[in-house]
């Protein structure tokens, strides 16, 4: 039975073998694969950082579109909240009533400033 | 299936963008974008408008909104004291608001006592008769 099974020399001597038989157009036609190949190996890998970021996450909520939807709407729903809180804390922090009430009042700003 | 793909090409990058920038899109605006009424109310802080933090210019432009409503006085004594608040620092400012907000809440004939005591202290000050509202445009 071991004699049988191929180590991983064997399997490239095989490939050798097989590639030296193969026709000229076949070969361009691989090699041309190859090439593409690379070339969309080299894209992915120059992504930008935020790119390869989504990419993971992406990958973390699995391969079902199902999941990956509801990824989508809980990260829609993040940005919502976020601009919501944001827009809120704008509003709390508005102070216009005061500082024009401070900066037209009767009593002058040193009164108020330590 | 392509939205998918544009969804997980771009969106996180996006979001991120959104999130990190919110403030910026929010706030930040050149004297040059302001209203001549915005212009008019803040025109003491012309030079330096564009180093002021994006918050506090968000403050200023909620404040100019107010100014249509001022009388002449008021708007004089704005602008006379524009430029000293605005070199305050955040701290002060809000304590300020505090200090103010505090002696609001006291009775009437308090304030109105404090406020003859200041005038009084102005007018030495400036040798100008305590009764002249013109005195305490001062900042």
């Amino acid at each position: 039975m071991k004699k049988n099974e191929l180590n991983h020399e064997n399997i490239k001597q095989l490939l050798n073998h097989s590639v030296a038989q193969l026709e000229r157009p076949t070969l361009t036609r691989l090699r041309h694969a190859r090439e593409q190949a690379m070339a969309r190996y080299a894209t992915r890998r120059a992504e930008p950082v935020f790119a390869r970021a989504g990419h993971a996450i992406w990958h973390a909520f699995g391969a079902q579109h199902k999941s990956r939807l509801w990824a989508t709407t809980l990260l829609v729903a993040i940005i919502l909240f976020s601009a919501t809180a944001y827009w809120n804390h704008i509003a709390k922090s508005d102070t216009a009533d005061v500082d024009i009430a401070i900066l037209t009042g009767d009593l002058p700003i040193h009164f108020y400033v330590d | 299936m392509q939205i998918m793909h544009l969804i997980r090409h771009h969106l996180f990058a996006l979001s991120v963008a959104v999130l990190l920038f919110l403030p910026t899109i929010a706030g930040a605006q050149s004297w040059e974008n302001l209203t001549p009424v915005q212009r008019e109310a803040l025109a003491p802080l012309s030079k330096e408008w564009n180093t002021l933090q994006i918050q506090q210019q968000q403050r200023l432009i909620n404040l100019a909104k107010r100014y249509p409503q001022l009388d002449a006085v008021q708007k004089q004594r704005l602008h006379n004291r524009l430029e000293k608040w605005s070199k305050l620092t955040p701290e002060q400012r809000n304590r300020a608001r505090e200090k103010f907000q505090a002696f609001s809440k006291a009775p009437l004939e308090k304030r109105e006592q404090v406020k003859q005591m200041v005038r009084q202290q102005e007018a030495e000050k400036l040798s100008i008769p305590a009764a002249n509202p013109a005195l305490t445009n001062t900042p």
